[in-house]
Order: C-alpha cells, then structure tokens, then sequence
C-alpha cells in the first residue's frame, strides 16, 4: 500500500515529476540537435533552437522547488545546506580555474561551471548526511 | 540536541518508520532527531509532544541546546 505520509508523497511526486522532465529534456535535445547539425537555420531562430534545451531544465528546477515546498523540515535544510556548500564549492573552483587560466591553461566552456556545480551539489550532500548522520 | 525520542520510542514499541509516518517525516529525519543531531522547529517539536503524550520539555533537553 502506498504511504500517506507527507514526506513519501513529496519523495514520490519529485521522482515522477523528474523522470517526465528528463523525458522532456531528450524530447527537445534531439530535434534540437539534429536541426542544428541539419545546418540551414539562422539568426534568432538559430539561437531559440540552440537554447530550447534549457526549456525542460527549467521545469527540473521547478520540480525541485515543489520537492522543496512538500518534504520535511530536515530535508529542507540538508538541501539548502548542500546546495550552500555546492556553491562555494563552485564559487572556488571556478576562480582558481580563471587564475590559471592567466598562467596558461586553456580556456573552458561554460559547461564547466554547470558540471562542476552538480558534481560540488553530490559532494555537499555527502558532507551534510555524514555531518548529521542520516 | 539531547532529548527522549530514542526511549520513548522503545517505550511505544514503535520502529523509526513508524514515527516517521505518525509524524509525517522522513525516517531519516527521526534518525538525525534521535542522534541529538538536529534540534526540531517548534511545531514539529510539538507534534512529537503530542505523539508521545509528554510536554515538550520532559522530551528535549534545553541544557543541550547549542
């Protein structure tokens, strides 16, 4: 039987509303991908067509924000606190990279940023749940 | 922040899912409050007063509170 309670619910909406976000996602990347590499397309459409990905990543995030509205008091605070250290996390790497970047490495993609956000976001909620030994 | 969770629990014969639901939390959440981990907002500290059928203060321990 399912469980009533409030904070299985949220648990079971969030993975329901991010696995139709992740369906989304590669619905749109696809023929996103595919009319860009198709070649023919460009100035603002181009562009729209580019960023159209970022459609579907806006409702993860809005999936986030219900998880956050509907879980737990303690759930709540693991997460800004993970997200809070993800951020620092972030915060240094990116300026050490941009450091070395004047001493001669190479210059990286934006995508750098986003991927070194969500691998600082898994090491921050590692540091949170051993901190209160959940 | 110390309390009485843990022994009351026992107490119910009641397993940390069970308060989990009873409380509407998360197990998890009953296993940080039990550890003395993590201090309760009002309301739920409340609730878990009521669960038990105790005042607040014979299950927290205020003198532990950082």
């Amino acid at each position: 039987m399912k469980s009533s309670n409030p904070t299985a619910v949220a648990n079971r909406n969030y993975l329901v509303e991010m696995a139709l976000c992740m369906g989304a996602y590669v619905a749109v990347l696809v023929p996103a991908i595919w009319l860009l590499d198709r070649g023919g397309l460009t100035g603002p459409l181009k562009f729209a067509v580019a960023a159209a990905p970022v459609v579907p990543v806006v409702f993860v995030f809005i999936a986030l924000l219900r998880y956050f509205g509907r879980t737990d008091e303690f759930e709540r605070r693991m997460l800004l606190e993970s997200l809070g250290l993800a951020g620092v996390i972030t915060a240094l790497l990116a300026a050490t990279y941009g450091f070395l970047e004047n001493a001669g490495l190479p210059h990286l993609s934006a995508w750098f940023t986003w991927a070194a956000f969500m691998g600082a976001w898994l090491i921050g909620r590692l540091i949170v749940s051993r901190y209160y030994g959940t | 922040m110390n309390n009485r969770i843990r022994v009351l629990r026992a107490e119910h014969d009641w397993s940390q899912a069970e308060v989990a639901d009873r409380l509407g939390v998360a197990r998890q959440t009953v296993v940080a409050l039990e550890a003395g981990k993590y201090a309760p907002s009002l309301p739920l500290a409340f609730k878990i007063g009521k669960l038990f059928g105790k005042p607040v203060e014979e299950i927290f321990d205020a003198e532990s509170a950082t």
